[in-house]
């Protein structure tokens, strides 16, 4: 099917070096994009896929190294260069404008549209990209309502505007349903199908192999290896990510059910979910499954008294309560990890010391009211170590540490707390290999001591494995509860998607 | 209702909400006030509206790109006083010229505010702190606490403020009103279908993206405080021409009329959003309640800046929780029509900016 030409690389790096403040970042690093293809780049957080990317984008410079567009070397100095050569780049979190329309935002990066602003050629020419690539949105609403998949297709037609033929795709499935993914893996393809040549990021190695032509796998800065689609297995693909056989991955180990901890009755938030009832013991994990929009967020936001529900019944330990505040929440024992660790779980800029403490504050601090800074560090290195959250020094601010060591911290902090109920939301989202195995390990760690886990996570293979139940939720509505010996990934998924009436199984 | 908000975007609800307001004060005064609603008193007015106006303008586009202008008014006074000084030494520079070195002075001080600002990353806010007491400052230690005075101006420039294009009834429609107009009519357009305001509301939009869709952000910033100091400087001339006498405390607090009349308008102040004629109209709202409120013999001065400090809050209240609500409505409508609605939309009617 590929021919000869459609095979020449049509950018190639060579020997990329680049390090930030003497951390080296891109190590020597290789890579080639071909024409029409999807190739893959994957590797843990910090094996420099994000810094390959900036260079390609004229974001950052390389210290050293040759980039070859169509045989001829290039320098890009900054992403409007990057755009001339016809590479744009759609990132993690769409880059659009909320206040501006969505043809605006289709065509905002064009020079050569002139001054001044066409407006009905511009929704109309906006309106035939989009049917081209089979979308149906309003191009005069402004961006602001727009799903995160809506957005994605926008800058996708973007991309198809300025006529692109290399597109940089950074990770752009973490915030999507399973349903999104497959729609917006249909249009890479049919991009591809048009000689598009694609860098595809993903840290979901399934749909990963799943899509791309080739595979590539960086590690520390350094090429690792490069294989075509038909011979990449994903062992293998894991073992070249992190240096050694990850015999360890999704590990769950069996601990004796405890007592009944708490018992959750006919809990509805208006709105939100309508009758969530389940169990609790000790020392079990209790996976949340459900595809975006199955508001199991919610329900955990719901038990912490963020958004404290309407009705319903919780009885924790025998004692019935009616959870109004976080503060209330925590004083009962239940802690909650937020997936999002930017906005609502950590405070960047401050220490690590800082945010582990900050939940107990007062009781780090002497009848002043000053805080008692050796006691705060006692905590955080006795975390540090229990955890292995890898870092220079506890009083380094949180934002210089990577994604795994930033969700350590931010469990840290929860488990600081004591509690008998840890919710842990997505607590393994766009992190990497090596982490997300010890944040597992964690887990059994925890139940071990009889802490009661409720897991909140998008990654069936991931809820499936570590959980001894799982919950699945549909559109705020309980779809059923599995055994682990029953459950399986058709079944969940099936019951999550609302194919088939799964009778939900009170265990 | 759903009619209403399919027809028109959340903007176009908030002006004709301005303008009801507007006329609900009118009736409200006309009441209170015998004999309110003169032409003495709407001809004075609109000479008042035509500077905050022009200071309205300058603000939104500073605005737009989540910026302030906090140095208005003390461009607003150098300038004045710098333009009545040459027109008391030179008396023959013609009118034209005038113009255009208000505008030049005001610019120079754009200027620095914008190279501070966009190149040397300080915060607009403290920048324009900074620069307001500089300028002020400067006025003070130049002046030497000699004012001008219309005695030592050339006629044209005192006589200019009461020139009047045409009168209808007694109404007239001044020269100083209609470049009000005129400014208002170029950055509406401007804004609306220029490359470079569309580029202002995408940085204060997202200004990440904005430097990704590789936008030159810091040139753009910098033009935008430079226009606002041009304004400024135009701004001075028709203080110059209005009042005439000139002392150091010229065009002092006309910074925070600005600011209030744009965010009435609903420009927001995080960016990105709010249009000319909400601006335009906010600085009529704000000036015909201020002006109104000094002829109400039972408001004491000290009430009328409380009442206004207030319409400000009530403004930016009614932005954040109505107007934030009528957008999500506004937007959820629109997504839910089919393409092809969308299509035909998009050959027939004007569209919804």
């Amino acid at each position: 099917m590929i021919n000869t030409e459609e095979k020449r690389p049509i950018l190639v790096l060579e020997d990329i070096f680049k390090s930030y403040n003497g951390a080296k970042a891109l190590n020597g690093a290789c890579f080639d994009l071909r024409k029409g293809e999807v190739h893959a780049l994957v590797g843990e957080n910090g094996a420099g896929k994000s810094t390959l990317i900036k260079i390609i984008m004229g974001v950052v410079q390389a210290d050293s190294g040759k980039m070859i567009l169509d045989g001829e070397e290039i320098k890009i100095n900054n992403p409007q260069e990057a755009q001339n050569h016809g590479i744009a780049a759609i990132y993690q979190e769409p880059m659009v404008f909320p206040d501006l329309n969505v043809a605006e935002n289709i065509f905002i990066s064009h020079a050569n549209r002139g001054a001044i602003m066409h407006w009905n050629q511009l929704y109309k020419d906006a309106a035939d990209i989009l049917s081209k690539l089979d979308v149906k949105l309003n191009v005069r609403m402004p961006a602001r309502g727009l799903t995160l998949a809506a957005q994605q297709a926008v800058e996708i037609a973007k991309a198809i505007s300025l006529n692109v033929r290399i597109l940089i795709m950074d990770e752009p499935t973490s915030s999507l349903s399973a349903h999104e993914v497959d729609q917006l893996f249909k249009l890479v393809r049919s991009l591809r199908d048009r000689g598009v040549s694609i860098l595809f990021i993903g840290h979901r190695l399934e749909e990963v192999l799943d899509l791309a032509d080739r595979v590539t796998v960086f590690r520390d800065g350094c090429w690792i290896s490069t294989k075509n689609k038909d011979e990449v297995k994903i062992e293998e693909v894991i073992h070249d990510m992190v240096g050694r056989d990850v015999d360890d991955f999704f590990v769950k180990e069996d601990h004796q059910r405890g007592q009944l901890l708490m018992s959750v009755k006919d809990l509805c938030r208006e709105n939100a979910f309508q009758n969530i009832a389940f169990d609790v013991y000790r020392g079990e994990v209790l996976g949340f499954a459900g595809l975006i929009g199955s508001r199991r967020t919610d329900v955990g936001l719901a038990l912490f008294g963020i958004a404290p529900a309407n009705s319903g019944k919780v009885i924790l330990k025998g004692k019935e309560l009616t959870i109004r505040s976080p503060q209330q929440a925590l004083r009962e024992g239940i802690a909650y990890a937020s997936e999002d660790r930017r906005q609502l779980g950590l405070i960047m800029p401050m220490s690590v010391s800082a945010n582990i403490t900050l939940p107990l504050l007062k009781q780090y601090q002497n009848s002043f009211g000053i805080v008692k800074r050796k006691d705060e560090a006692q905590t955080a290195i006795s975390f540090r170590d229990r955890l292995e959250i890898h870092l220079q020094s506890i009083q380094d601010s949180v934002m210089r540490l990577s994604g795994g060591n930033q969700q350590k911290v931010m469990i840290s902090k929860w488990l600081n707390t004591s509690p008998e109920i840890l919710i842990l939301d997505e607590p393994t989202r766009g992190v990497d290999v090596g982490a997300k195995a010890e944040v597992h390990r964690m887990i059994n760690d925890l139940t071990a001591r009889g802490i009661a886990v409720i897991l909140i996570s998008s990654d069936l293979p991931e809820v499936l494995a570590m959980s001894d139940r799982v919950l699945v939720m549909r559109e705020g509505r309980q779809m059923g509860i599995f055994e682990k010996v029953d459950a399986d990934q058709e079944k969940i998924m099936s019951a999550a998607m609302g194919q088939n009436n799964v009778v939900a199984e009170v265990a | 209702m759903k009619k209403i908000f399919e027809r028109f975007s959340p903007e176009q609800i908030r002006e004709g909400f301005l303008i009801s307001v507007i006329i609900i004060v009118v009736l409200i005064f006309s009441s209170l006030i015998p004999d309110y609603f003169n032409a003495r008193f709407v001809n004075r007015l609109s000479t008042s509206i035509a500077i905050i106006g022009v200071l309205a303008v300058a603000q939104t586009q500073v605005f737009l790109t989540r910026n302030f202008d906090l140095s208005l008014g003390s461009i607003v006074g150098v300038t004045a006083y710098l333009l009545g000084q040459q027109l008391w030494w030179h008396p023959e520079i013609p009118p034209l010229v005038a113009v255009m070195l208000a505008i030049g002075i005001g610019m120079v001080m754009g200027a620095i505010n914008g190279l501070i600002i966009a190149y040397g990353r300080v915060p607009s806010l403290i920048t324009t702190i900074g620069t307001l007491a500089i300028y002020r400052s400067f006025l003070v230690e130049y002046s030497n606490a000699v004012p001008i005075t219309t005695n030592n101006l050339p006629d044209w420039i005192v006589n200019l403020n009461q020139l009047s294009l045409f009168t209808i009834n007694g109404f007239e429609f001044r020269v100083l009103f209609g470049v009000m107009l005129l400014v208002g009519i170029i950055f509406h357009l401007l804004l609306k279908y220029h490359r470079f305001g569309r580029r202002l509301y995408a940085i204060g939009s997202n200004p990440d993206a904005a430097r990704m869709a590789g936008f030159n952000d810091r040139r753009i910033v910098f033009l935008a405080f430079l226009i606002s100091g041009g304004l400024g400087g135009l701004a001075g001339f028709m203080y110059l021409t209005r009042f005439g006498n000139i002392m150091v405390l010229a065009g002092i607090g006309l910074e925070f009329s600005a600011i209030a009349a744009a965010v009435v308008g609903g420009v927001s102040n995080s960016g990105g959003s709010g249009t000319i004629i909400g601006a335009l109209l906010g600085s009529l709202l704000i000036d015909l309640l201020e002006n109104s409120l000094f002829r109400t013999v039972a408001v004491s001065e000290f009430w009328r800046d409380a009442i206004l400090g207030m319409l400000i809050l009530l403004a930016v209240a009614i932005d954040h929780v109505v107007i934030g609500r009528l957008r999500l409505i506004w937007a959820r409508v629109g997504f839910k029509m089919e393409t092809e609605e969308s299509q035909a939309q998009v050959e027939g009617a004007d569209h919804g900016k």
